[in-house]
């Protein structure tokens, strides 16, 4: 039997402290300890990018750190980025310019797409294309998500 | 109101803000964990199967095997053919041999590991061509080929005598996986009433539900299939695939029951893409205006019907492309072989035919000195063409439209290609 450790780390805002086994993935304490499900496995090995979370604002699979790999890290999930009542920009692009379907890898490509902003507010097409490469959607809705993205980085929003 | 006007998406909220409820997102107090047993093998007899150790690890609620089963054994969106749980004869790698139901998902996997099968392997094919002869080890007793369409329209061997020029040639497709971005998950339990509810990603909602009713012995009406969000299926979900083994986890246990799939199990739960091997022969005159076509496509069907017979058919169907054949002559076959079952893929057997018939029209241009666009343009559908299974089209035929479109997007001039 694996022993617990304490794991602290700052979630979408919060300061979050809990014991948890010291094998478990980052994705694992988001969705079963915390239930932040927004966060999805898609490979559980780093391809698909559906559990992208940001990391003091870098995106990492989350799928592939152990959570006491980001302790006391400040840690944005998709539940983190804004709410119902008020979306955040690249949400509202999102839906705008028709690039969620399945709505699966969506949670990942939000939050790439917002670590790209944050650091180079005005990217070119080319610099969208390769922000999200590591994002796979399978619904192969691209050309609609660099729309999405470059809608706002034309809009200058930084947020 | 609504036509015309780009609407934003109906469930788009729920997705962009990550509180879409895909099955994994599901999850109830006292849960248990089912996985699933899969054999390594592709066809043996299962001559022991042994499930005490596992029965008996602590943290393990239930082990079930085909003999658990209060119903009916099998399943398939066409025939029944696939089984729950192999009873003695495994037909596929992968075919499910029993299920764990455990307080975590860890000990679910342990228990797995301590559950013995003791097989004996008996001869397998992997080629559909090969299954589809005399002396072929058999998939089933009856026979592998599943699935025959014959097509005859005018008189092709006619037709091949007052050609100019005859293309004669093989193709192949392979075996593609949908590979949707969310693995399979479900959630059931049961509810105030005595029903079982099941929450899957699906795309065969009432029929998931008959089949589970069939294999619990119970009525349609205590059974409840509420489709979560589904990300992606392209196909994959039509078929069933852990529906039918959380359902029995719940049923036999009374508790919730979660299942959640890995990519690599994925992989191996769901249908593929049909890999079908077709010959064409394409004769023209030299004008290039089609005069004789012969295909004969074979479609590995894998060890399960799943919709085989209905891909094969609109495979034939489409044999001779949008293009106007007055002779034709095709031949498919669904076989069956030892490989993973294939099913539904968008296209639904649309997608393989233009491989071959396309690379046809291309050679026949070739031999022909004809630009590609112009033996296109001179075949292709119209308002009133007639197809090769006397369908008449008789609205909506956009082709020599697009045709021309696309000729201009290329800066063909079109004038000189007719």
């Amino acid at each position: 039997m694996i022993g617990t450790k304490s794991f602290e780390a700052i979630v979408n805002g919060e300061q979050v402290k809990l014991n948890i086994p010291q094998n478990l993935r980052l994705i694992d304490v988001l969705r079963n300890y915390l239930g932040l499900t927004g966060t999805k496995e898609g490979c559980g090995e780093g391809e698909c990018g559906a559990c992208t979370v940001l990391v003091d604002g870098e995106p990492y699979n989350s799928c592939l750190l152990f959570a006491l790999q980001v302790q006391n890290k400040n840690i944005l999930t998709i539940e983190g980025l804004a709410s119902y009542n008020n979306l955040h920009p690249l949400q509202e692009s999102f839906l705008e310019h028709g690039a969620v379907q399945c709505g699966y890898c969506t949670p990942g490509m939000l939050l790439v797409a917002k670590a790209l902003l944050d650091k180079n507010p005005n990217p070119t097409r080319e610099e969208i294309k390769v922000a999200i490469s590591g994002n796979l959607c399978r619904c192969t809705g691209y050309s609609k998500i660099v729309d999405a993205i470059s809608a706002v980085a034309e809009k200058g929003v930084k947020r | 109101m609504t036509i015309g006007k780009s609407l934003p998406r109906y469930e788009g909220l729920g997705k962009v803000t990550g509180q879409a409820k895909f099955p994994a997102d599901y999850y109830m107090p006292g849960m248990l964990y089912g996985k699933t047993l899969r054999t390594p093998l592709a066809s043996a007899k299962i001559l022991r199967l042994d499930t005490s150790k596992a029965e008996s690890l602590r943290g393990v609620a239930k082990v079930v095997t085909a003999q658990d089963i209060p119903g009916e054994n099998g399943h398939g969106v066409i025939f029944p053919d696939a089984p729950i749980l192999v009873e003695d004869r495994v037909r596929s790698i992968n075919d499910a041999i029993a299920l764990v139901a455990a307080e975590s998902e860890e000990i679910a996997e342990e228990a797995l590991s301590l559950i013995k099968v003791e097989y004996e392997e008996l001869p397998a094919v992997y080629d559909p061509r090969e299954a589809m002869k005399e002396d072929s080890p058999l998939v089933w007793d009856k026979g592998n080929i599943l699935y025959h369409l014959p097509i005859r329209k005018g008189d092709v061997e006619k037709g091949f005598r007052e050609a100019d020029v005859i293309v004669e040639n093989k193709y192949s497709t392979q075996m593609v996986d949908h590979a949707f971005l969310q693995p399979e998950a479900a959630l059931s339990y049961i509810d105030e009433t005595g029903n079982l509810v099941l929450r899957v990603a699906t795309q065969y909602v009432h029929w998931d539900r008959t089949e589970i009713a069939r294999a619990l012995n119970i009525n349609i009406n205590q059974v409840r299939v509420v489709c979560a969000t589904v990300g992606g299926a392209f196909g994959g979900r039509e078929d069933m695939t852990l529906q039918l083994h959380c359902s029995l986890l719940t049923w036999l246990t009374k508790r919730p029951v979660k299942m959640v799939y890995s990519r690599e199990e994925s992989f191996k739960a769901h249908s593929k893409r049909h890999p079908i091997y077709m010959k064409y022969k394409t004769g023209c005159t030299k004008e290039g205006k089609l005069i004789a076509l012969e295909a004969e496509f074979i479609g590995d069907a894998g060890a399960y019907s799943s919709w085989s017979p209905n891909i094969l058919r609109k495979s034939a169907v489409h044999a001779t492309g949008p293009y106007y054949v007055p002779n034709v002559k095709v031949d498919a076959y669904a076989v069956h072989t030892n490989n993973p079952f294939t099913g539904a893929m968008r296209g639904f057997g649309a997608a393989q035919p233009p491989i071959a018939y396309e690379a046809q029209m291309d050679l026949l241009a070739k031999e022909l000195g004809l630009h590609p666009f112009t033996i296109r343009w001179r075949n292709a559908f119209e308002e009133g063409s007639e197809t090769a299974t006397g369908q008449i089209l008789e609205t909506s035929v956009g082709l020599k439209e697009t045709l021309l479109a696309t000729a201009k997007a290329y800066g063909w001039d079109v004038e000189k290609l007719y």
